[in-house]
């Protein structure tokens, strides 16, 4: 285990979205989670989607914008410490591969949520608001941005 | 004035990149040239050699995705964990702050031993395992077990021996200790001592130290060289020497600690080229000499370029040829650390230069570590007259770090003795085609049981890929079971889904050796399914264990 040792490679947490396979394996776990609640016999098609949807977005803001730091130690003396996934990634690089990819996925998927739920106004109010909440920390205006000082540290 | 089509060198010929349909029989695909040949030089120092392929085969993209599924599911029961821990359903092993200091800044970083706790605790067993005996060929392990999984072991008093050792940079078997080999050893320990107790520049420089640097000179080839007591500090403490401020390294990607870590300490600009990518290494070079220093637009004082014989995490082997002709025709200058390659490649055992024909005072800086082949430790680094007395007084490894043991120091003497001949035999020899032959064999079988291997064909050090991680413990684990000791490797050390399993193949193994691994590999590559490669090719028994190979046969 070379933990803490120098590398060429500072914070490999920075390459790991674009590693082979890893967006085959995140569409892959989308699917997997769907097919895991249309499996549920109680509920309709419609409200199966929009919790795809909502989990979807949740667990992305969870581990690309609230998680900080590194699971391991690197060599840079802790500089990703108060940084998010998103922000750690490609070091910091705004638009590259792997930040569209990231920014694309949740608005196909709300396209194709909008669809299923035949455009409904509540499950649409419900989308819009899960979507903005996994699109406006993508911006890069937002980087390293914190409001009202909610997880600064 | 650089002609633009093509550049003729002494070893090697320089095509110009730019965008011309190459009419040549090689084509360039991801930098890897096809058995490109090399030139003869003008006095025909060396034969012209062919260079094989570095083979980095990608596994299908199943194993990709399952290999993140695993490392998701660990992830999913570490969060898991930790929720237990944190509410008391478990006990926590981990060092805590006392209970009135909960509400001070933590001291005790708590995500970034997230990995640690979580991944690295399960298959914690497969590292630091206790050897109680020479790591030659085989060696004896004490056997450990763990009660609470893994946090604590226990050792049982019982040995584990005879495990066979894949593992140890063992290459021309002198780990040994043969009382006839020895006896040299033995009496210049009874002459000189154990201990030095000095620094070279101050009352450690031994008549013993002066001989082994002669010898090392000779057996390179070059005019001069400098033997340190550390393989590793050899790298840390002379680079900072070489280059300063206002100087650039281009550094390979895959470069080991030591270098990386002489190049921060030395204060230069540092830019990574990609591994073995010799387009990045000249669109870096001219970038470098277009642009100059950062801000000031000042030329460089120095560009230095730092590459490896062979990567040992990678098994491959460094363009030499290559290196050299883009070095020559922007006036750089060349790094080598031949640190697993010096005894271990070439005919006679005298590293990468050797092996590709090169002359050896073409590079600037050869520097290699005792640690490996010579069965000794400390490093060397050898070059011009100048460059060696210029370190002689100005590496802080001379004025700062103690000399070399006179053991130490004579069992290398003994040892480059045995590889060169001089002490009369052909032991050397025998050891050095040894384990070229063993390579080719270890190699050659693993590839045919279908088994994805990186690396040159010509390196000893094998990387097998593992990829997932419950594998990588699982194999290490059924390996010993087996009694065949390995070294395996996952992430961060890695890429994330490439963790594998490293072995050294050693002159000192012998063929019976190597069939019982080769034997247990294949069944336990079969049991957990890491037979990945799509190249297989038959086994043809035959091929091995015919004496006679004549057609009425």
């Amino acid at each position: 285990m070379n933990v803490g040792t120098a590398h060429s490679e500072v914070n490999p947490n920075t390459r790991v979205m674009n590693s082979r396979g890893i967006w085959l394996s995140y569409v892959l776990g989308i699917g997997l989670l769907h097919i895991i609640l249309l499996s549920i016999p109680f509920v309709s098609v419609p409200v199966v989607w929009t919790l795809t949807n909502l989990i979807h977005n949740m667990c992305m803001y969870i581990f690309l914008h609230t998680v900080k730091g590194t699971p391991f130690e690197t060599p840079d003396q802790g500089k990703a410490r108060l940084l998010t996934h998103w922000e750690q990634m490609d070091y910091g690089v705004q638009f590259t591969a792997s930040r569209k990819f990231l920014t694309i996925t949740p608005i196909i998927l709300y396209f194709l949520t909008s669809f299923y739920t035949k455009y409904d106004r509540v499950h649409f109010v419900i989308n819009t608001i899960s979507l903005l909440t996994v699109l406006i920390p993508k911006l890069p205006q937002f980087h390293g941005v914190r409001l009202f000082g909610i997880n600064k540290y | 004035m650089i002609r633009t089509e093509e550049l003729h060198s002494c070893n090697g010929t320089l095509k110009s990149r730019s965008g011309q349909k190459q009419t040549e029989n090689y084509t360039l695909k991801n930098g890897y040239h096809k058995n490109e040949k090399v030139q003869k030089n003008g006095n025909g120092f060396h034969q012209p050699r062919v260079r094989g392929e570095d083979s980095f085969e990608e596994a299908p993209m199943y194993v990709a995705v399952l290999t993140y599924m695993g490392y998701g599911i660990v992830i999913l029961f570490g969060y898991f964990r930790d929720f237990l821990r944190a509410v008391g359903l478990e006990k926590c092993h981990q060092a805590q702050e006392r209970e009135e200091q909960k509400d001070f800044v933590p001291l005790y970083q708590d995500f970034e031993n997230f990995y640690k706790r979580n991944l690295y605790m399960r298959v914690r067993d497969n590292w630091n395992r206790p050897i109680c005996s020479l790591p030659g060929p085989v060696f004896d392990l004490m056997e450990r077990v763990s009660d609470d999984y893994n946090w604590t072991f226990r050792l049982t008093g019982r040995t584990i021996e005879n495990v066979i050792n894949m593992g140890s940079y063992n290459y021309l078997g002198f780990a040994e200790n043969n009382v006839d080999f020895l006896k040299t050893v033995a009496e210049k320990t009874r002459q000189y001592g154990v201990g030095v107790c000095s620094t070279r520049q101050e009352l450690g420089n031994f008549s013993i130290h002066e001989e082994l640097e002669q010898l090392v000179a000779d057996f390179l080839g070059v005019e001069s060289a400098m033997a340190f007591g550390m393989g590793f500090a050899t790298n840390s403490m002379n680079i900072p020497a070489l280059v300063g401020k206002g100087c650039l390294i281009l550094s390979d990607e895959l470069n080991h600690t030591s270098l990386i870590l002489g190049a921060r300490l030395s204060g230069a600009t540092i830019r990574v080229f990609k591994h073995n990518n010799m387009q990045s290494l000249e669109k870096l070079l001219k970038e470098a000499i277009c642009s100059g220093q950062p801000r000031t637009h000042r030329s460089w004082k120095k560009i230095l370029i730092m590459v490896e014989g062979i990567y040992s995490m990678e098994g491959s082997l460094v363009r030499l040829p290559e290196i050299i002709a883009l070095k020559k025709k922007y006036k750089a200058y060349l790094y080598l650390d031949e640190a697993h390659s010096i005894g271990a490649v070439g005919p006679t055992g005298r590293g990468v230069t050797e092996h590709f024909g090169v002359d050896p005072k073409e590079i600037d800086v050869l520097m290699g570590t005792f640690t490996k082949s010579f069965g000794a430790t400390g490093g060397y680094i050898a070059g011009k007259k100048e460059l060696v007395d210029y370190l002689r007084c100005h590496s802080h490894s001379a004025v700062y770090a103690t000399a070399m043991s006179p053991p130490v120091v004579e069992q290398i003497i003994r040892a480059i003795k045995c590889i060169m001949g001089v002490d009369g035999t052909t032991e050397g020899q025998r050891r050095v085609r040894q384990l070229a032959e063993n390579t080719r064999y270890f190699r050659s079988r693993l590839k045919e049981m279908g088994f994805i291997i990186y690396g040159n064909k010509d390196s000893p050090v094998i990387p097998l890929l593992l990829y997932q991680p419950g594998k990588v413990g699982a194999f290490s684990r059924a390996m010993l079971k087996r009694k065949i000791g390995v070294v395996v490797v996952g992430f961060p050390a890695t890429t994330i889904t490439e963790a594998r399993a490293r072995f050294c193949v050693s002159a000192a193994h012998t063929r019976d050796m190597l069939n019982k691994v080769l034997q247990s590999l294949d069944e336990l590559g079969d049991y957990i399914r890491v037979k990945f490669s799509r190249h297989r090719r038959p086994y043809r028994p035959e091929l091995y264990n015919a004496t006679n190979f004549g057609l009425d046969s």
